[in-house]
């Protein structure tokens, strides 16, 4: 349907309201990516794409990623708009629950993390790190549908 | 501002086939015209964001009593929801929503179906719910009960081709929603049957 999608990692089945997602970061996507100054930085592309990560990985990187935003992006993403606002936490709602499934799989063991994806993973850190908390948070958000599109 | 002003009382919220909606009591102030103001918290507000509220710019300072709320409920988690009055100066506190709501508590009623036999062809016309629904359809030929066949239906066309009908035959059709955001059905419709056109004989 145009409503949930069912992502399988192996044996990790996690159904998501992909279209709820998107259409909520398609909603601010410009009004974001408009507050993110620095264009030629990346957080999550740099210096390796997630693609190039191994499928074995991509239960551990997509878990790793759902709480990087969920503990550290969207808190900070606040803005002076009331619609932003509103689909900010519509996104962050609905991370929460996916969140949750991918936590379940990974106290199963169906969720393991390899050197490739903690690798990726903690460079996906000292890109944020490397910003102010804010600028980070943003361009995190903004890239958003890169995190999506991978997924998909 | 002093809170002379009572609060709102008895929110509710009003849950049918995924769309929400919150209502309240009118606060009755005499001669004066009250508005009301409503602000959700998703479970993400309350566990990562300060129990922070967000404020539903559609029902700001509305003299309604009724808001529709399911933009923002667009998570499968637990919402606390908000209303408070303003009149002129006065302010009231907030009433807030006695337990919280989660959207996969929504009531899910039987689709409106139309079954259509259109010559040998066996159609149904089922009602465009909105992109989160799917329809699982059962049908059919009279007479042979045990041999149900299913057809799930993921998208909303105008018109769905069942089945290729024996002339003279009566078919029957059922139907019910699926909603996979919330991995819930509905009860089923009424069954509806139809006839072939035609006359048995000729397949003899």
């Amino acid at each position: 349907t145009a409503g949930n999608k069912i992502f399988h990692f192996g044996a990790c089945r996690v159904s998501t309201s992909m279209t709820e997602i998107r259409a909520g970061f398609t909603a601010i996507k410009a009004n974001i990516q408009a507050r993110d100054p620095i264009r030629s930085l990346s957080i999550l592309s740099y210096p390796h794409s997630l693609h190039k990560v191994k499928s074995s990985d991509r239960c551990c990187i997509t878990h790793h990623l759902f709480n990087f935003y969920v503990d550290k992006v969207f808190k900070h993403c606040r803005t002076e708009d009331s619609f932003v606002n509103r689909k900010i936490s519509s996104i962050a709602n609905s991370f929460l629950s996916v969140r949750r499934k991918l936590g379940q799989c990974h106290e199963q063991n169906q969720c393991m993390c390899g050197q490739e994806s903690t690798e990726k993973f903690k460079q996906i850190l000292a890109n944020y790190e490397g910003l102010n908390v804010t600028s980070a948070a943003m361009k995190s958000l903004g890239e958003l549908d890169i995190l999506l599109d991978w997924m998909e | 501002e002093d809170a002379l002003l009572p609060a709102p009382q008895n929110i509710t919220i009003l849950s049918t086939n995924m769309k929400h909606f919150l209502t309240w009591s009118p606060v009755i102030v005499q001669g004066e015209t009250v508005r009301y103001s409503v602000e959700f918290q998703g479970e993400y507000e309350r566990e990562y964001a300060n129990e922070s509220w967000i404020p539903i710019s559609e029902c700001s300072l509305i003299t309604g009593t009724v808001c529709n709320i399911t933009e923002d409920i667009s998570a499968t988690v637990a919402y606390n929801l908000r209303v408070r009055a303003d009149v002129g100066a006065q302010r009231s506190e907030w009433g807030t929503l006695k337990g919280l709501f989660n959207r996969i508590t929504t009531s899910l009623t039987p689709p409106l179906m139309k079954v259509i036999a259109d010559g040998y062809h066996l159609l149904v016309e089922l009602e465009d719910m909105g992109p989160a629904f799917q329809f699982r359809v059962l049908y059919w030929k009279k007479g042979q009960e045990r041999r149900v066949l299913q057809k799930v239906v993921k998208e909303v066309r105008s018109v769905v081709h069942l089945d290729t009908m024996e002339a003279g035959a009566d078919y029957c059709v059922k139907a019910q929603t699926y909603v996979e955001a919330i991995n819930r059905s509905s009860s089923f419709s009424q069954t509806q049957c139809v006839r072939a056109h035609g006359d048995k004989s000729m397949w003899l």
